[in-house]
């Protein structure tokens, strides 16, 4: 068995970060949390963790769109998979923002709140080792 | 002030400064314009007869540069003609020479409030575009967080936790967390509807194809449809491209076949049938449900209308699914009709113009989106 892989949440309400924290660490995931854009960006560099949930609107309306760029900024955290968590984008039930090269360097976007069962898979998906990474999903969909 | 005559220049000028305007004065338009750009000043006055640049060409310019800048024309060959082309160009005032001080003074005035009207009504309708874009938000973020935060906590206890729960608290945490649902569901609904009525929410120059969209929709419900013994068939020739955003034509189609499933009985049928005739896209959504009482069908598409009876009291919904659509194909040039029989099913059907129909080009429905 490895050892225990850590995801980070960056969420400024202090339930939804509890009530996924204890989701992730019942899946086996090491949990750390930030309540804002820069204490995540500062915690992610220290923890560098192998999975970032990030949602949008804190403090600012889109902190962490400039959040994920400022994560992207940084060399060992480039290739860190992202799901950026939103209700932003819940508008239709079946189309939803998917992260596009050029636009949000983002390996997922999910919908608040979070199917649990969905999390978990899509965690270990993105946590594998023959996860390509959000630039090669970016190039892909950009072929299509 | 642009004027070709100094001696008028000048004259002005005194009587302006004297009034308490700061004034500038420019013997050639082009020289005038040059300035303005750089300053922006509230009120122009110009000359009509004037060599080079002449009044009205003046008046053009100073529209692309700033529209806000309150144009008064001064001119020795004052005629209704001259006036009512002034004018048109945009100037706001006229005043023939030869004027007294008093009558500039009084030209200026007028100048000068209504560029505080002016001002005024943009900062008003700025605030007003501001304050409405800050509500959504505000209904977005705070409306659905605290349910979202109640709601996540039922899907993870829920999930992590149905061993220790007892089947009644299970049972009750399972109803709390669908009754959070249809909550987020009505703020959703509600959202799209304000957006759709705000003209933000559709994009009439985008092109979709018709049928993909029912595909995707249909598959997406298929598991509910399944669940509910309701079989969906989809019918078309072709794909169907019409004048749309996946976004506005899905949100057609999805509320349209969801409602019925809903509205089925075990064992039933939804029909959702695709096809183009002439200039316009056909969506037919037929089913073999409950149907809808006569009486009922005129205010089918009114907001929050629920039709109660018994078959639908257990059906959850929001009661705007079908103002939604309504709204949402009107603003795609399009019509919705119904036609029910009670106990024998429903029958909708949308048409909204194809993407050939439209007067563009064949790329699609005017877009200058690069294509997908």
């Amino acid at each position: 068995m490895n050892e225990a892989k850590t995801v980070l949440i960056i969420d400024d309400d202090a339930d939804f970060v509890r009530a996924l924290g204890h989701l992730l660490e019942s899946a086996g995931y090491v949990v750390a949390s930030a309540s804002n854009g820069r204490d995540g960006l500062a915690q992610a560099k220290t923890v560098r963790p192998s999975l970032i949930l990030l949602d949008v609107m804190m403090q600012d309306r889109t902190e962490g769109f400039f959040t994920l760029e400022q994560i992207r900024d940084v060399a060992t955290l480039r290739a860190t998979p992202v799901i950026v968590i939103s209700s932003i984008y819940s508008d239709h039930p079946v189309f939803s923002v998917r992260p596009e090269a050029g636009w949000l360097p983002a390996d997922l976007f999910l919908p608040k709140p979070v199917d649990p069962a969905r999390l978990i898979a899509e965690s270990a998906r993105l946590t594998a080792p023959d996860y390509a990474g959000w630039e090669d999903t970016a190039k892909r969909s950009d072929l299509r | 002030m642009i004027d070709d005559d100094d001696v008028m220049l000048l004259s002005c000028r005194r009587i302006l400064e004297k009034a308490g305007f700061e004034t500038e004065t420019f013997s050639n338009g082009h020289a005038g314009l040059a300035r303005l750009e750089a300053v922006r000043p509230n009120l122009l006055l110009v000359d009509l007869k004037m060599p080079e640049l002449n009044g009205l060409q003046v008046i053009e310019r100073v529209r692309a540069i700033d529209p806000d800048i309150v144009i008064a024309v001064l001119t020795g060959y004052a005629t209704i003609a001259s006036a009512v082309e002034a004018m048109k160009a945009g100037a706001y005032d006229f005043l023939p020479k030869p004027f007294t001080p008093d009558e500039l003074r009084l030209l200026v005035n007028r100048g000068w409030e209504r560029w505080h009207l002016v001002a005024e009504s943009a900062r008003l309708r700025r605030e007003k575009d501001e304050a409405e874009r800050r509500f959504v938000t505000f209904v977005t973020h705070q409306l659905k967080s605290p349910v979202v935060a109640a709601k996540q906590y039922l899907d993870v206890l829920l999930f992590t936790a149905s061993g220790d729960l007892s089947p009644q608290a299970r049972d009750w945490l399972s109803r709390c967390r669908a009754r959070l649902g249809e909550m987020l569901s009505l703020v959703d609904d509600w959202l799209t509807l304000s957006r759709v009525e705000g003209g933000t929410f559709c994009d009439r120059s985008a092109t979709v194809d018709l049928r993909e969209v029912a595909d995707r929709v249909v598959d997406t419900i298929r598991p509910q449809a399944d669940s509910a013994t309701v079989t969906i068939r989809v019918h078309a020739a072709g794909g169907v491209p019409v004048c749309g955003d996946r976004n506005s034509v899905g949100t057609i189609v999805s509320n349209l076949v969801s409602n019925a499933v809903k509205y089925n009985r075990p064992g039933g049928s939804v029909d959702v049938s695709i096809s183009s005739s002439g200039r316009l896209a056909v969506l037919d959504v037929e089913d073999t449900g409950i149907g809808i009482a006569a009486e009922c069908l005129p205010s089918l598409f009114h907001e929050f209308l629920r039709i109660r009876t018994e078959e639908t009291a257990a059906v959850p919904g929001t009661g705007l699914g079908l103002a939604i659509c309504k709204q949402i194909v009107g603003e795609l040039g399009g019509t919705i009709e119904v036609t029910s029989t009670k106990g024998v099913g429903t029958r909708f059907v949308v048409r909204i113009p194809t993407a050939e129909g439209s007067q563009t080009t064949a790329e699609g429905c005017g877009s200058t989106r690069k294509p997908a």
